[in-house]
């Protein structure tokens, strides 16, 4: 009996085990992916909006957030798809800004926004 | 006249204080309403420096008696602009032709008006100049004026900022007077609203979208 009850909850363990391993690497594989760029010269609502229309339009993005105190642009890409860090520079340069930083971070671009939200 | 001829050019010069053109692709409409005046105009950015646009004005002198109308066509050009690590610096060209007509001379006279502008702002202030030549047969008004002001906070770019604003402005020739307006603006992400009241006791208000 005891021995059954043992089998039981050593079976209930491997399973969380492994629904615990399955989600994190489901969350690795399709981890949100974006790029950010620090930009100057985007000091007011209407640089935001003319950047953030712009990088709308490229196919691969899913999201845009601007954070004009912080001077950021995050472009987070759609699914399976990649970002062109190049192509985002030059829209943000045509544009009429100066990109100084460019990176690509494992975040969307809600948990940046959440970040941002918490440094302030 | 010679108030009217004010009227005019203020008019026409307000919108660029507002900031000319848009983003590339954009689509702005601007306007300038007081008791003398009332404008209203819009403009297509062609490409990130280069704005065409067409506008409407009324106006007419602060004793009523002479009322003005132009139809401007306007070329707008971004002709340098210098990013700093928290601010924005802008250099611009204002090109405008149109017909003038009025009640105290028959038909209608062409006038041009080219200008220049500079405008420096951060996420907190805000300044800028801008003189313009405002020329048509036995016509000579050339214009100056200059804004500042600050917001009394930031916010993030899709939550309205309010700014105080204060504008002088004068016209060569047509008055001793330095109209000053201490104004009100609020900034969304599409769209500003100034209203005030000048040192002569008029209302104005101004607004700006983009498309």
């Amino acid at each position: 009996m005891k021995t059954s009850i043992k089998l039981t909850t050593i079976k209930s363990i491997a399973a969380s085990a492994c629904i615990i391993w399955a989600t994190a690497n489901f969350n690795t594989v399709f981890a949100a992916t974006s790029v950010q760029a620090t930009v100057n010269g985007m000091v007011c609502a209407f640089c935001a909006q003319g950047i953030e229309k712009s990088l709308m339009k490229m196919p691969a993005t899913k999201a845009v957030f601007v954070d004009l105190k912080k001077k950021i642009v995050a472009v987070e890409a759609k699914d399976g798809q990649t970002l062109d860090g190049k192509q985002i520079s030059a829209e943000i340069k045509d544009a009429g800004y100066d990109v100084v930083k460019l990176e690509t971070v494992a975040l969307s671009v809600d948990d940046i926004k959440a970040a941002m939200k918490t440094k302030k | 006249m010679k108030r009217s001829f004010a009227a005019l050019a203020l008019a026409v010069t307000a919108a660029v204080h507002a900031g000319p053109m848009g983003f590339n692709g954009s689509t702005m409409a601007m306007g300038d309403f007081s008791p003398n005046w009332k404008e209203a105009w819009v403009n297509r950015a062609v490409t990130p420096r280069d704005a065409f646009g067409a506008g409407g004005l009324q106006m007419r002198s602060d004793d009523k008696r002479l009322t003005r109308n132009l139809s401007e066509l306007t070329y707008t050009r971004l002709v340098h602009r210098i990013n700093g690590e928290h601010s924005q610096a802008n250099f611009w060209f204002v090109g405008g032709a149109g017909q003038l007509t009025g009640n105290d001379f028959g038909g209608s006279k062409t006038m041009l008006a080219p200008g220049v502008s500079a405008d420096y702002e951060t996420t907190r202030f805000y300044a800028s100049a801008s003189a313009r030549l405002y020329r048509a047969q036995g016509i000579n008004h050339d214009f100056v004026s200059a804004r500042t002001g600050f917001s009394f906070y930031e916010v993030d770019y899709d939550e309205t900022q309010p700014w105080l604003i204060v504008e002088a402005r004068r016209m060569r020739g047509l008055s001793e007077k330095m109209e000053i307006t201490p104004m009100l603006r609020l900034i969304h992400n599409r769209y500003f609203v100034e209203f005030g009241v000048n040192n002569m006791k008029q209302g104005r208000f101004n607004f700006m979208y983009i498309f």
